[in-house]
């Protein structure tokens, strides 16, 4: 180069000289003097402080979800979009960055809107993980917006016209938006419910920045920092080539992006998920059993027809009836007891007798052969069997004591501490817990590998729940799951008709939800269709069809799901902000 | 140099957390004798009569974090002028010191290029034979020029007091004793005496100023360009400064031509006020053909003057600064260690000093080539087998 080396270098050294006047000193702190000299050399830095106040136990951080937290806070001024790819823990992204700020007191008032669905299981995991507590919309003691400084609700809740301006009236510290893509569209009120809302700090959520096109993400992201992105037309004009509907200057629209925007992908990170094997077996219930069933959804129909009222009791009913004779005698038993003037308590009684006549349970038989499968080949012979009824758990209970199998109890009743012991004596002990729905998220039980639905919950967010317990982030052995079901009942259509066809037990949580809020987005609960079909079939095949189609249209949201992601995945190729990002 | 060198050299700045700020401050006043009281981020400092410090009154209120709002109470966090005090007055305390490394099986070194392959390390002994003396120096580098930013570094040297080997991977060790996120271990005065000291440093700080030649490099580059454009500048700015002369001079050129016509054809009193002008036509025409000539010549050498000037305001000043001198005691001794794979054992052994690690060259059992980072240890199929050799099978 010309003139390189006309620049002079000028090295000055400067004398020891006064060290080595220190040489006869006699402290003993010389090392202290070491570490001030580097600390004064050194930069001030940012860092998560709350990071040490976690419990270990509780949660436990992975690098790219700390880096998250850590961009979106001091990166990105409290200002963020995190766009995890699903399964990647933006809940916990979200509940660390919440941590933080409360750590750093700059949190007097949040407000987290999230699905309805999800509403309660986010209040559980702030709860459990980290310690914070938040009400939400569907508690009794909620009192409306203006009344608690930490809220969990529903985002439909809050834009109604009842609490819509006591929304809008508050300045909150802090926003949080899940599924942050139902606000996609400008024109509607979610939109505008964001648009009009006051705060200082904001984190949406979404694993589909890009739900249809383009203009979604410039939504999303113009609500979170307006004038990023410029008006919609200079948008359209620089970034979307019209003509062939493809991306241009993509560089630019990176770099923008990097300013508010965070998504780390799953090749990225070294989150290793082991296998999963699903083993369902359907066993021929008993002639005592298959009439029982039989008396019972001619019940329920028939009630059905007539007061459609009682619905949540009939459809308890029918999944009580696959669950355990013993968890319907309670339920029957209990409502001839409180109801003295039960229309139909003739047919009640009269399966009181059917159940009566049952002398071994069928699917309790059956479980014995996994279990003791287990006990031969696992370490302690550790299984988790889930009920969704206590009737049930305490049958199943007394069953497997009876066989000298170790046992462990877990239902909703426990304190927290007890659900602490539970869990521990498991992992101690061994043997099989016997658990009802209530087990929380937050457990960890990677330590046991097999899992048994010994009756299946009607909705397939709570079996991957189920699942999620022990097929998670830790879990380092292939996982086993068994679906038992009796033949040709409702858990049989279910399983097959449905589960299957959507391959519902080899999804992730996030994939799932991804699937289930499009279909719920048009309004009845999964639950609700299952029943419906089930009571309104005129024959046998009708009700295969009707299953059948419910499970065409799973399938079309799955696929829906699935071309989303290829094209997000399109757009932020070379988006390299994951982990390995500094 | 060796390029693993610089791969190891770390900078031994650390980043100034809130958290770091916290656990020194407190390990500090505690060493000079302080009792503190905490209450949420408010600390009750007392201070024993004895304790020789500007920075410390008999009872004093720290805050933890800014915007305290209590006109009574210090700030305490990384740049608040107490903890900033406070870091001046602790480094100057006490810059020299010894320590030593206890041999400990537990925390037996091993060397990059035996990690991160499906070789495991079944056993590794040492059996330390001599008693060590190493010089550890933290040195300040400050690289200054007028276009950058001054770049500053901090940067441990470590040797051996009598080979006079530079050895690595004590930095490390030391800079990992010397974390402020460890309690201070403590230590002892020197045994060296200064005229011991003297020529080892000079050796430490020739060494350091060589580690740092690649930073040194880049920002010479960076200063070169900025030179060369402010010359390069300068000369077009000349450049300019000639063709106004020359116009100049043919505009007063042409007109002294008119002057001398009209000079010839006027009548006498015009042609007295005609010669008067011409005459200081003239003289500024001589001026400006003077300046002119004057600037060409300068162009024609390439404005040495001005080229000097410029570049040396230029120059780097590479400031090299010792910070604080330690005495170092390790062990030196051999290594047995055992490596095994599904299919083989090998054992081998090597010259080790604790904290120190591997002292010697291992070459690789087929070619000969010394074990590096980038070529490990990959087969131990009869021999040490390098990556390079096990890929050409």
């Amino acid at each position: 180069m010309d003139g390189y080396d006309l620049v002079d270098v000028e090295v000055t050294h400067e004398s020891a000289d006064d060290i080595l006047d220190s040489l006869s000193q006699g402290a003993t702190d010389h090392i202290q003097s070491v570490q001030a000299t580097r600390l004064q050399a050194g930069q001030p830095d940012s860092e998560l402080r709350a990071l040490k106040q976690l419990d270990e136990n509780s949660v436990k951080m992975l690098e790219h979800q700390v880096d998250a937290a850590y961009r979106a806070l001091f990166e990105m001024d409290g200002k963020a979009l995190l766009a995890d790819e699903v399964g990647l823990g933006k809940t916990i992204e979200v509940g660390m960055i919440l941590k933080e700020m409360h750590f750093r007191e700059t949190n007097d008032s949040v407000l987290i809107l999230t699905p309805a669905q999800l509403a309660k299981q986010w209040q559980a995991e702030l709860r459990e993980k980290f310690g914070l507590d938040f009400v939400c919309n569907y508690d009794d003691e909620f009192s409306g917006f203006d009344n608690h400084d930490y809220i969990i609700a529903s985002i439909d809740t809050a834009k109604s016209d009842r609490h819509r301006s006591t929304v809008l009236k508050r300045d909150w510290d802090v926003l949080v938006l899940d599924e942050a893509h139902y606000v996609k569209n400008e024109d509607t009120d979610r939109y505008d419910l964001i648009d009009r809302l006051t705060y200082n700090y904001a984190f949406f959520l979404t694993a589909t920045p890009i739900q249809n096109e383009l203009t979604d993400l410039y939504n999303v992201v113009s609500l979170l920092r307006p004038g990023l992105f410029g008006t919609r037309d200079v948008f359209h004009q620089y970034f979307i080539d019209s003509s062939q509907e493809t991306l241009v200057n993509r560089d630019e629209l990176h770099e923008r992006l990097h300013k508010v925007m965070i998504r780390n992908r799953r090749a990225e990170t070294d989150i290793d998920f082991t296998d999963r094997t699903v083993d369902t077996r359907t066993f021929d219930p008993s002639a005592a059993e298959r009439e029982l069933y039989q008396a019972v959804s001619d019940y329920v129909k028939g009630a059905y027809g007539q007061d459609q009222g009682q619905k949540l009791v009939l459809m308890l009913l029918q999944k009580e009836v696959v669950s355990s004779p013993a968890a319907l005698k309670h339920t029957i038993e209990k409502r001839l007891d409180e109801q003295s003037e039960l229309t139909h308590a003739d047919e009640l009684e009269s399966i009181l007798d059917l159940i009566e006549g049952i002398e071994t349970v069928t699917k309790q038989e059956r479980l014995l052969d996994i279990v003791e499968e287990a006990r031969n080949n696992v370490e302690k012979g550790r299984v988790i069997v889930f009920t969704q009824f206590r009737a049930t758990q305490r049958q199943v209970l007394d069953r497997l004591a009876s066989e000298g199998y170790t046992v462990h109890s877990f239902h909703g009743g426990h304190s927290s501490e007890e659900k602490e012991q539970i869990v521990e004596e498991f992992e101690e002990e061994g043997g099989v817990l016997v658990s009802t729905d209530a087990m929380s998220e937050g457990r960890n039980l990677q330590f046991c590998n097999i899992l048994v639905n010994y009756d299946l919950p009607w909705n397939p967010m709570r079996v991957e729940q189920r699942i999620g317990r022990i097929h998670r982030i830790g879990q380092k052995r292939s996982v086993y799951i068994f679906n038992m079901a009796l033949k040709d009942t409702v858990e049989e259509y279910v399983l097959d008709r449905l589960y299957h066809k959507i391959d519902l037990f080899q999804q992730s949580v996030g994939e799932l939800s991804s699937i289930l809020s499009r279909l719920e987005e048009s309004g009845t609960s999964f639950e609700d269709e299952i029943f419906e079909r089930l009571v309104n079939a005129g024959s046998e095949v009708d009700l295969e069809n009707d299953f059948d189609d419910m499970a065409v249209d799973l399938q079309e949201q799955r696929d829906l799901a699935d071309k989303l992601e290829e094209f997000n995945s399109g757009v932020f190729d070379g988006f390299d902000l994951g982990a390995s990002d500094d | 140099m060796d390029s693993t060198w610089e791969q190891v050299m770390t900078d031994a700045a650390v980043p100034v957390t809130q958290s770091a700020v916290e656990i020194f401050t407190e390990q500090y006043l505690r060493t000079l004798g302080c009792d503190i009281d905490k209450h949420d981020n408010r600390w009750a400092v007392t201070t024993p009569n004895e304790v020789d410090s500007e920075l410390l009154t008999d009872s004093l209120t720290l805050v933890c974090g800014s915007d305290v709002g209590d006109g009574a109470a210090e700030e305490l966090h990384p740049e608040s002028q107490f903890f900033q005090t406070l870091l001046t007055e602790a480094s100057e305390r006490t810059p020299t010191g010894k320590i030593s490394l206890e041999t400990d099986d537990a925390a037996v070194q091993i060397p990059r290029w035996l990690q991160g392959s499906d070789i495991e390390v079944s056993s590794a002994d040492f059996t330390p034979y001599y008693d060590r003396t190493a010089l550890v120096v933290l040195f300040r580098v400050s690289i200054e020029t007028v276009s950058e930013y001054q770049t500053e570094l901090l940067r441990a040297v470590a040797l051996d007091t009598r080979s006079e080997e530079f050895l690595p991977t004590l930095e490390e060790t030391f800079l990992q004793i010397a974390s402020p996120d460890n309690e201070a271990e403590t230590s002892k005065p020197m045994d060296m005496q200064a005229a011991d000291i003297q020529p080892l440093f000079d050796t430490a700080r020739e060494e350091v100023v060589d580690r740092i030649q690649e930073t040194t490099d880049e920002i010479h580059q960076e200063a070169s360009r900025a030179a060369d454009a402010e010359v390069e500048e300068f000369r077009q700015m000349q450049q300019q400064r000639i063709q106004e002369l020359e116009e100049q001079l043919s505009n007063l050129s042409g007109r002294i031509d008119n002057l001398s016509q009209q000079i010839n054809s006027s009548n006498e009193g015009e042609r007295v006020e005609a010669l008067k002008e011409r005459k200081e036509l003239k003289t500024e025409y001589e001026d400006v053909d003077t300046e002119l000539d004057d600037l060409r010549q300068r162009r024609d050498k390439g404005f040495p003057e001005r080229q000097h000037e410029i570049r040396a305001r230029h120059a780097l000043d590479v400031q090299v600064e010792p910070l604080t001198i330690t005495e170092v005691e390790y062990e030196s001794g051999d290594l047995e260690v055992a490596l095994a794979t599904d299919e083989h054992t090998w054992d081998f052994a090597a010259g080790y000093g604790s904290g120190v690690g591997i002292t010697e060259a291992v070459n690789c059992s087929k070619c000969g080539k010394e074990f590096t980072e980038t070529n490990p240890v990959r087969d131990i199929d009869q021999g040490l087998i390098c990556l390079d050799c096990y890929r050409q099978e």
